[in-house]
């Protein structure tokens, strides 16, 4: 086989890969500003339907808001925060964690999508990307979405399953 | 005569009464082979897969200082090295040495690690001379055995003269005292002593616990009885048929030939062996001596030599040929081992021997029955069968520093260290080979404090070969390393490993790095 068959197949690979992975709708948003992140989820773990997703908030992610879902259970697990942020005037410190969607049933050959309203603070850097590690349980099996890169790391060793990232832009 | 029955029964006893015998392997070492750990161990467990003795038993620290306060205790197949509590950072060396059941030493070492690897160095024993001196001294026990105790029986039983046995005399002194010298050597070797420690009791004592310390006190005992037997008188038939007995059970008692499985019939075919050498070797001499004055008289001797010779020729080429196959596996060990290339000159040796004695048989003896003129040829050629026995004891003698191909112990794991950001991994693959290979991991933190994991996976690729990565799940055992067992590794080459360890549901650590891999 040729190198360039090889491209060619591994081009394919990885487009393919990328669209299949638990990732965020909008790519970019502003650092001190809102943001709503929908979760798409393409398909099951390995044919095995969903019925689990849990979302992890990253530190400096306040004001979190689960949009509820039809036959979905959400909850949301509080927690103290590292950090103190000012939201509106008032000083938080606490607040979700991780939010959790459960008791439904998302069959592998169906897509869906799962929201959060919810405010990045001006504490997160600009021009990082913020990471929102996802596990997807299925009946059968789990996906665990969160693999974060190291930072400076080549883009050739990214790992197979990346946590739904969005990249922050400084405020305009 | 009761006595002397009795005293054959104990010594087939002691020959035959021990258990299955097999050389001793290191089987597992804990902490692992290789492996690194937070803290020193309370302990070093060296288990082998049989009982042994501990010799030698060393434990040299991170700055290669031996430390002698190590306490060293043995329980069965097990050696348990009591661990100072002061080690320092570094890389520890166990170099062990230990006496298997056939009564060899077997030596080697095992590393781990505390906190971070490092070089230690092992300072090397200075062998003094005490290999040279085994060699010697086994020659010597050699000669007492077969030229003396073969000598008498020749003497006794085939000549029924015991005239002209100053060399068979000689032989025996030679023996005895190789045997006797051989026990406190053997325990200097086993122990790791200069010759300086030659007079000490330790090296006597632990020579005398082993089997080849049995295997010295039966050939003694042989030796004794072969230069009573010497001496004449009633009872010196059966005397010198119970040395010559004795001489086969030293041998069929210790070594590496005898000990090996299947002892059924390993054992006996040594015994065979031994008993055929001391009578083939054992009439060299007293022929010399009766070519050196021809009379009429020597012929039925002869005859009567010549007679049994053929049959033990016969067995001594079937009994050495199963051990042989026995002790090799393969034809390639002839030349590749240590072990085959002395068989191999021994054969060889062996080979000349038998095409001389063939000769002597064929074409020398019946000249000589025509015309007793002839004895001078015969003479000849007696000698260099002489000369050439001296040479095959010679090189046997070597085949006590050399472990046959059969017991060879495997090699070290492969182990690599993967230092990562926030979490260390310690990696062991045994055999390291290309073929069906172990993993152990080994998660710790970066401050060397062992990492909680929920999973752990090994994902193994081979670029260069164009195998992409292949996910195995990693098991927790109770040692609390994770292990992946029975990977296939269909090539060599630098493979790439990769270790995801789940700490927390949403976090994991991934640590990367390539090990050579063996070829098969």
């Amino acid at each position: 086989m040729s190198k360039a068959t090889y491209l060619i197949i591994s081009a394919g690979l990885i487009s393919t890969a990328a669209s299949a992975h638990v990732s965020l709708e909008t790519k970019q948003a502003i650092a001190g500003g809102s943001y709503k992140a929908v979760f798409a989820v393409p398909h099951g773990c390995a044919g095995s339907p969903t019925v689990k997703i849990r979302v992890q908030i990253p530190e400096g992610v306040i004001a979190v808001k689960p949009m509820p879902k039809a036959g979905w259970s959400v909850d949301v697990v509080e927690g103290k925060y590292t950090g103190e942020y000012d939201y509106h005037g008032n000083k938080v410190s606490s607040g979700a964690k991780e939010v959790v969607w459960s008791g439904g049933k998302l069959p592998d050959h169906n897509y869906d999508e799962f929201v959060i309203s919810t405010f990045l603070t001006d504490s997160l850097k600009p021009n990082t990307t913020l990471y929102f590690p996802v596990v997807q349980e299925c009946e059968k099996g789990v996906s665990r979405w969160i693999e974060i890169p190291a930072e400076g790391a080549a883009r050739s060793h990214e790992g197979k399953s990346p946590a739904p990232g969005v990249k922050l832009l400084p405020k305009p | 005569m009761r006595v002397l029955a009795a005293l054959a029964t104990l010594l087939l006893c002691i020959g035959f009464a021990t258990g299955a015998w097999a050389h001793a392997a290191l089987v597992s070492v804990e902490p692992a082979n290789g492996s690194i750990v937070a803290s020193a161990p309370k302990s070093v467990e060296l288990r082998f897969n049989e009982v042994v003795t501990p010799g030698a038993i060393r434990l040299i620290d991170g700055t290669g200082k031996v430390r002698d306060e190590a306490r060293v205790s043995a329980s069965g197949e097990t050696i348990s090295i009591a661990v100072p509590q002061d080690l320092p950072q570094g890389t520890v060396v166990v170099s062990y040495r230990v006496i298997s059941q056939d009564g060899h030493p077997v030596a080697g070492s095992v590393i781990f690690s505390i906190g971070v690897p490092s070089a230690t160095q092992v300072p090397t024993v200075a062998d003094g001379g005490v290999n040279a001196l085994i060699w010697l001294m086994r020659i010597g026990l050699y000669l007492g055995l077969f030229a003396g105790v073969g000598g008498v029986f020749f003497a006794i039983w085939i000549a029924r003269s015991t005239n002209g046995m100053l060399l068979p005399r000689g032989a025996l002194l030679m023996g005895v005292l190789g045997a006797i010298a051989s026990l406190p050597l053997l325990g200097l070797d086993l122990l790791g002593l200069p010759l300086t420690a030659f007079l000490t009791s330790a090296p006597w004592t632990i020579a005398s616990r082993t089997s080849a310390g049995t295997a010295l006190l039966i050939a003694i005992a042989a030796m004794l009885v072969a230069g009573i037997a010497l001496r004449g008188g009633q009872g010196a038939r059966v005397l010198s048929a119970i040395a010559l007995a004795g001489v086969g059970l030293s041998l069929a008692s210790s070594g590496h030939a005898a000990t090996t499985p299947p002892q059924a019939l390993t054992r006996p075919a040594i015994f065979l062996h031994g008993l055929g050498i001391a009578f083939w070797i054992g009439a060299l001499a007293p022929l010399v001596v009766l070519m050196s004055r021809p009379t009429a008289a020597m012929l039925p001797i002869l005859n009567r030599f010549s007679r049994v010779a053929v049959p033990v020729v016969a067995i001594l080429a079937l009994t050495g040929l199963t051990l042989a196959i026995i002790q090799l596996e393969s034809f390639a060990a002839l030349v590749e081992t240590k072990y085959g290339v002395i068989l191999s000159i021994k054969l060889a040796l062996v080979a000349v021997l038998l095409a001389l004695a063939a000769f002597n048989r064929l074409r020398l003896t019946p000249a000589l029955a025509k015309n007793l003129k002839t004895a001078p040829a015969l003479k000849r050629s007696i000698l260099a069968e002489c000369v050439l026995a001296l040479a095959v004891f010679a090189v046997v003698a070597g085949w006590r520093f050399t472990p046959p191909p059969r017991a060879i112990v495997p090699e070290a794991p492969l182990a690599i260290h993967i230092h990562g950001e926030k979490a260390m991994f310690q990696v062991l693959v045994s055999p390291g080979k290309a073929g069906t290979d172990d993993f152990v991991l080994q998660l710790m933190t970066g401050e060397a404090t062992p990492l909680q994991a929920k999973e752990a996976t090994l994902t193994l690729s081979l670029p260069e070969r164009g195998i992409e990565p292949i996910e195995y799940d990693a098991e927790l055992g109770p040692d609390g390393y994770w292990h992946v067992r029975k990977v296939e590794l269909p090539f060599a080459g630098r493979w790439h490993v990769r270790i995801d360890a789940l700490v927390t549901d949403f976090e994991k650590v991934t640590l990367e790095d390539d090990i050579e891999v063996a070829p098969r």
